[in-house]
């Protein structure tokens, strides 16, 4: 279930409340908010280009919000700046580990 | 509306000078008067601990803290040379002009000037639906091109993570067709289970597409509050523990915070230094399963600066008695 129900016409956004953990998607859902087809995506996981984002051992693939966002940047750089998806995995591979490292170096300043 | 300046070691009552551990304890201090669960006036307590997080963010960072020393009067020219990554002109520029994509968020919990000189604001994104895409191949139709996707930052506190929130922000854009600009109010759900750099996705608040396409997405990334008592790694919450040399050698019970009120925490005779105590549970929720992490308590044993006469009598009387030998003999 999405977070966020929009009614867009007078900027009215209506919240689900009664949801209180993060959002969780679907592989046919979060495919088509990448759109790719869904094979694709089962591909993607099945090479380990996105292994790490909420698949777990007993239920299919779920998707959390962060992947979306990992998916649609992936699927941009892909399709509008034509690079491959062996380099897409070694760029998002690198961003990932810039990411923990930031987390890990806010976490040791204020040590 | 003109950007302001913000004097963070003002907001810090800090010299310019001021060491690592002079900004930690300063905003350690303010932090816990202004804390908004402590404060008598929440309104207030909540502003000033958003100025005060946003100080502390600036200048517990060497970076960001240098970049922030090298302003002076002209510091507005000077950041439009020192854009973030990611906003630099040029790089996406063309596509944000093609849009007419220029994007303000309020209510982030983080100033203008912080979003100016360090933040990700408005950085306009990206449109996964391009081209030729996987799905015609596969053969299904998505039509016309739909908005980019835009990000920002937003500053959550610890307890907005354990019990979720809902928040307010208007985000102003300006319309690619006659440069007017709009402005949305929408309602952000915080999970609760959030973490810190995760994203938040409020859908169809992105970039305008065209044609009638879909508009895209709108990515808050979650930046976590620093926490005047805890520090945080993962859902793990990790409290530094000040012992007297006494109570780690002969043990004690202690009054230590939590989340969720205080707990007493039994200390073993024996502790050492740096030994970390774990408190099951009182940590931050986990993801969709909202399992706690934990709490480690870690010790630090204080030595006394100064002693009087008395006491340095004992310690001699202790160190002529004692059979511990901090050193092994070689």
């Amino acid at each position: 279930m999405s977070n966020i129900v929009v009614a867009d016409k007078n900027s009215l956004t209506l919240v689900c409340v009664t949801e209180t953990g993060p959002t969780t998607y679907t592989l046919e859902t979060a495919a088509d908010l990448a759109g790719i087809h869904p094979e694709m995506l089962r591909y993607y996981c099945r090479f380990g280009f996105f292994g790490d984002i909420g698949a777990t051992p007993e239920t299919e693939l779920v998707f959390n919000d962060d992947a979306i966002y990992q998916l649609r940047r992936f699927e941009h750089y892909r399709r509008n700046n034509r690079v491959s998806r062996k380099t897409l995995r070694l760029i998002f591979s690198l961003w990932r580990d810039i990411d923990l490292l930031q987390t890990e170096l806010r976490y040791l300043r204020d040590s | 509306m003109p950007v302001e300046f913000k004097d963070y070691y003002v907001t810090l009552g800090v010299s310019r000078t001021a060491s690592d551990d002079e900004i930690k304890k300063a905003f350690r201090k303010l932090a816990r008067k202004y804390h908004p669960d402590v404060a008598k006036d929440k309104k207030l307590g909540e502003e000033k601990f958003k100025e005060i997080n946003e100080a502390h963010e600036v200048l517990s960072d060497p970076i960001k803290r240098k970049q922030y020393d090298e302003l002076g009067p002209d510091w507005k020219e000077r950041s439009a040379h020192q854009r973030p990554y990611g906003q630099q002109p040029g790089r996406n520029g063309s596509s944000r002009r093609q849009q007419g994509d220029d994007f303000h968020f309020e209510g982030t919990g983080f100033s203008d000037f912080f979003e100016q000189m360090f933040g990700g604001r408005g950085r306009s994104g990206f449109s996964p639906q391009g081209g030729e895409t996987d799905s015609e191949l596969f053969g299904q139709s998505h039509g016309s091109t739909p908005g980019r996707d835009i990000e920002g930052d937003i500053l959550v506190t610890l307890d907005e993570t354990v019990n979720g929130a809902v928040r307010e922000l208007s985000l102003q854009s300006n319309d690619p067709r006659n440069g007017q600009a709009k402005t949305h109010h929408i309602k952000v759900r915080i999970p609760a289970g959030i973490h810190e750099g995760q994203r938040i996705r409020v859908p169809g608040k992105g970039g305008e597409g065209s044609d009638q396409a879909l508009p895209g997405d709108l990515y808050l990334r979650v930046r976590l509050a620093a926490h005047p008592d805890f520090r945080v790694r993962g859902a793990d919450l990790f409290y530094d523990l000040d012992l007297a040399p006494w109570e780690g050698v002969l043990g004690t019970t202690v009054k230590v915070p939590t989340l969720k009120g205080h707990v007493n925490l039994r200390i073993p005779p024996g502790t050492n230094n740096g030994l970390q105590l774990r408190i099951p549970k009182h940590g931050l929720p986990k993801g969709k399963t909202q399992d706690p992490g934990d709490l480690f308590v870690v010790v630090d044993v204080q030595l006394p600066k100064k002693t009087n006469e008395e006491e340095r009598i004992l310690w001699e009387k202790l160190s002529s008695i004692s059979t511990f030998k901090p050193r092994s003999e070689s």
